[in-house]
């Protein structure tokens, strides 16, 4: 299978299994036969320049011609059917090999997991393949106007006409709609049932057979000057009731499926790109001669504790997954986004103090370095994919069991990305 | 060894636990919190007979062998039940103070006391009025006698042996005294916590032996004190987050249980998030002083600094979370926030570990 290079010299806080270590060689030999130059230290921005964007739509179709796109999803949907243990391996590779570990976004990690274990047969053969292959590109609308925490209260209708569904209504936050081809969204079709009862999770193409599909997107200008997402119009829009997964008002239960195994995952190597953030402020701090400060350097020691604290906890969980335990008691997707969102929102703070002066200035056509990007940027990393708070909430009554508020239901769990 | 927990870790955690609430309840760790030495012979004899005291003691010294790994899950649950005694002056501090010595014979003398229970030991090394930077300060040691004070010393009254620094850089000693002899002074100090009993030292001419040179001794023994009050922080706040959880579920009004009420409710999510943080900032420091010690000097400070501010923070909650109640006498809470904010200032707050921290990994 692999030509067993050496690994791990250093003493490891991880017990891997011979067969991890064996699928380890494999990923690294594929990367020092396959991993392109141009790929080598590349960090994707959040808006590549059209180069830069082919590159990566090379590499990942690189990627997903050789099994390496949708990694966790099971083998017999073309996925690889990889452990929590197995995707963190193959996390920390790609980063040892300093090439980008691409995915299909929330086709990937929101909607194939969805249809993975709620659609048919026939669903799953139509609708997992072009994910993998990149063939479609989804975006989510979920939000509207009047949902956003309370997400079980929106109101686009979705009503039957025959075979098909007829949309009409609005959302909105709808992130990428620039390049999605494929929307997945929530819409009420049955008004009559309860709030979370009535509701369909349905796929629905943004043009049929090159015609638009009656779907408006209508861009919103971020604090940071881009339009990265819009508000989204629904006018007769058609959808097949095929595109419904996991049948008629049963999309609540859908849109709360998360992949169990993304457990693990990025857990040993998300510290990795704090870590080069890190030393990036220490750089230029020092540029500014600041490090004999000592205020200074409590406050650089603080946020390289943050992310050592990140590291651990992912090795503590990726241990417990090795040993063959499920981590149970370990963190979960709140505390850690908890943690790192609130973290990363203080660092832009403390970097902004630090670098002075300059930092109240941007470049023409509100062009924004580095650490004011990030001031504004991870304002936004509490918000979507649940709030802060609810956050908070789903910790304390799910974790903590502690009673919920009288007046609210069920918050939304998981959502969408930047 | 993996930072996975083992089962035979598990074990000795559990047996730990039930030995504490049968041995240790909080009502006995109240009578002897009202004791000046705080100090229970029984009680230690107890833990040797568990087989805790020579966990990480070396086998050829009559130790178990094992390392600051399982010691550090014995002092997680210790700090739960907030257990007085001597475990962090002998085990936390003269243990690996001891082992960092390239001393055979002191370790050969003094190890199999520490393994059967028959020895408390502990460190002196600050010099009173003066702060956690002020090591050796007031010590000196000529001609094979110590003289000098020494405060803030863990456990002082009930050390069996005392193991001063005297001098400080690369001229520092470090010297083993016995605490009985003749011109030595020992004062109780009465302690904020009153479950970690402190006492002022003063030496006179005092015969010692010396073990070690340099005050990269100290240093070394005290980051293993570090990682280990860590795992003792842990335990701790993990005790105060099950109490504010279970009151606010119980404790009714406007008509319904106060954790319903998200100010109260996400207090305690964040303290789960910064608990969960420290707890394992903790497991890996005592995973690294076991396997990998050439990252001890960073991960110490971070994990004592990380651990105490959760700490603190799940204490200071607790205390809140419980209203009127909280703030008497009678209720535990008091006794946990007392530990806590004690724990987080212990060898240094958490700016001094910071600037540590700062200063080793090359800021
Ligand atoms: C950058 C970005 C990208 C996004 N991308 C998408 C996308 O692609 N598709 C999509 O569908 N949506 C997307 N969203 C929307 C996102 O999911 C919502 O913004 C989010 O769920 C919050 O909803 P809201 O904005 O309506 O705020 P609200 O729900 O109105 O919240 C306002 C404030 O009230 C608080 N609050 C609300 N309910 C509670 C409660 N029960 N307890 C305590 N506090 C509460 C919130 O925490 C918040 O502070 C995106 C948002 C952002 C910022």
């Amino acid at each position: 299978m692999s030509t067993g290079t050496p690994i791990a010299p250093a003493p490891s806080p991880i017990d891997y299994s011979p067969a991890a270590q064996e699928f380890r060689a494999e990923v690294r030999d594929w990367l020092a036969a396959n991993a392109p130059d141009e790929m080598r230290g590349v960090q994707v921005p959040r808006e590549p320049a059209p180069e830069l964007a082919a590159a990566l739509a090379r590499w990942a179709d690189t990627l997903a011609e050789a099994g390496y796109m949708c990694v966790a999803w099971p083998r017999e949907y073309g996925g690889r059917g990889l452990s929590g243990v197995e995707v963190a391996i193959m996390n920390e590779e790609f980063a040892r090999a300093d090439v980008p570990r691409l995915t299909r976004g929330m086709g990937e990690g929101l909607v194939g997991p969805a249809i993975i274990a709620h659609a048919t047969e026939e669903q799953k053969a139509r609708f997992l393949p072009p994910i993998i292959s990149g063939e479609h590109d989804y975006c989510q609308g979920f939000s509207e106007p009047e949902a956003g925490s309370d997400l079980a209260g929106l109101r686009t209708r979705g009503v039957l006409d025959g075979d098909h569904l007829v949309i009409n209504g609005q959302k909105v936050w709808t992130s990428g709609f620039f390049k999605a081809n494929m929307i997945f969204t929530l819409v009420r079709t049955n008004p009559d049932a309860a709030k979370h009862r009535g509701i369909s999770y349905v796929l629905v193409p943004i043009t049929v057979d090159g015609e638009p599909n009656g779907i408006e997107f209508r861009p919103i200008t971020r604090m940071t000057g881009l339009a990265h997402f819009s508000e989204t119009f629904f006018t007769d829009t058609r959808a097949p009731l095929d595109n419904v997964i996991g049948g008629l008002d049963n999309g609540w239960r859908v849109a709360m499926t998360t992949l169990g195994s993304e457990r693990g995952g990025r857990a040993t190597t998300q510290h990795l790109g704090f870590m080069r953030q890190f030393w990036r402020l220490v750089r230029e701090v020092r540029e500014r001669g600041l490090i004999d400060d000592v205020r200074v350097r409590e406050q650089l020691a603080w946020a390289y504790s943050q992310v050592e604290v990140l590291r651990y906890t992912g090795l503590q969980l990726v241990a417990e997954l090795a040993a063959g335990r499920s981590g149970a008691g370990l963190g979960n997707g709140s505390t850690t986004k908890i943690r790192w969102s609130e973290y990363e929102r203080r660092l832009a703070e403390i970097a902004m103090d630090l670098l002075g002066p300059d930092a109240l200035v941007v470049g023409p056509g509100y062009e924004l370095d580095h650490w004011q990007e990030e001031l504004l940027v991870t304002r936004s990393h509490t918000i979507w994919g649940g709030t802060a708070e609810v956050q908070r909430n789903i910790v304390a009554e799910r974790v903590l069991g502690l009673p919920k508020d009288p007046a609210v239901a069920p918050a939304r769990a998981a959502g969408g990305e930047r | 060894m993996s930072l996975a927990v083992t089962a035979e870790q598990q074990e000795l955690r559990a047996t730990v636990r039930r030995w504490l609430a049968d041995s240790a309840p909080m009502a006995r760790v109240r009578e002897l919190m009202a004791t000046p030495t705080a100090f229970d012979p029984a009680l230690w004899r107890g833990l040797a007979e568990l087989g805790v005291l020579d966990l990480a003691v070396p086998e050829q010294y009559g130790g178990a062998g094992y390392g600051v790994q399982e010691l550090a899950h014995v002092f997680d649950e210790c700090g739960a039940a907030l257990l007085p005694g001597p475990l962090l002056a002998t085990l936390g501090l003269a243990l690996p103070l001891l082992l960092a010595t390239d001393d055979e014979r002191a370790r050969a003398r003094h190890l199999p006391g520490i393994a059967d229970g028959s020895t408390v030991a502990t460190v002196a090394w600050l010099a009173p009025g003066a702060g956690w930077d002020s090591a050796g300060r007031s010590m000196g040691v000529t001609g094979g006698k110590l003289s000098g004070s020494a405060s803030t010393v863990l456990d002082g009254m009930s050390a069996d042996l005392v193991l001063a620094v005297a001098g400080t850089g690369d001229s520092a000693v470090v010297v083993a005294v016995d605490p009985t002899a003749p011109g030595v002074t020992r004062t109780a100090q009465p302690t904020l916590d009153q479950t970690r009993p402190l006492a002022q030292l003063h030496f006179d001419d005092v015969p010692c032996t010396p073990v070690g040179t340099g005050a990269h001794l100290l240093e070394r023994a005290l980051d293993t004190a570090g990682v280990l009050l860590a795992a003792e922080m842990v335990g701790g706040a993990q005790a105060c987050l099950d109490m504010s959880v279970a009151y606010a579920k119980v404790r009714q009004q406007f008509g319904r249980p106060i954790g319903s009420f998200q100010a109260v409710k996400h207090k305690c999510a964040e303290v789960l998030v910064e608990l969960e943080g420290a707890r394992a900032a903790a497991a890996y420091a005592a995973w690294a002083a076991a396997e990998n010690p050439a990252e001890l000097p960073v991960v110490a400070p971070l994990a004592k600094a990380v651990a105490g501010e959760a700490y603190f923070r799940a204490a200071a909650d607790n205390v809140q979370i419980h209203g009127g109640i909280g703030f008497t006498w009678e209720h535990d809470a008091h006794l946990y926030f007392k530990r806590a904010k004690t724990s987080l200032m212990l060898f240094g707050d958490t700016g001094a570990h910071r600037r540590t921290l700062a200063d080793r990994i090359g800021l």
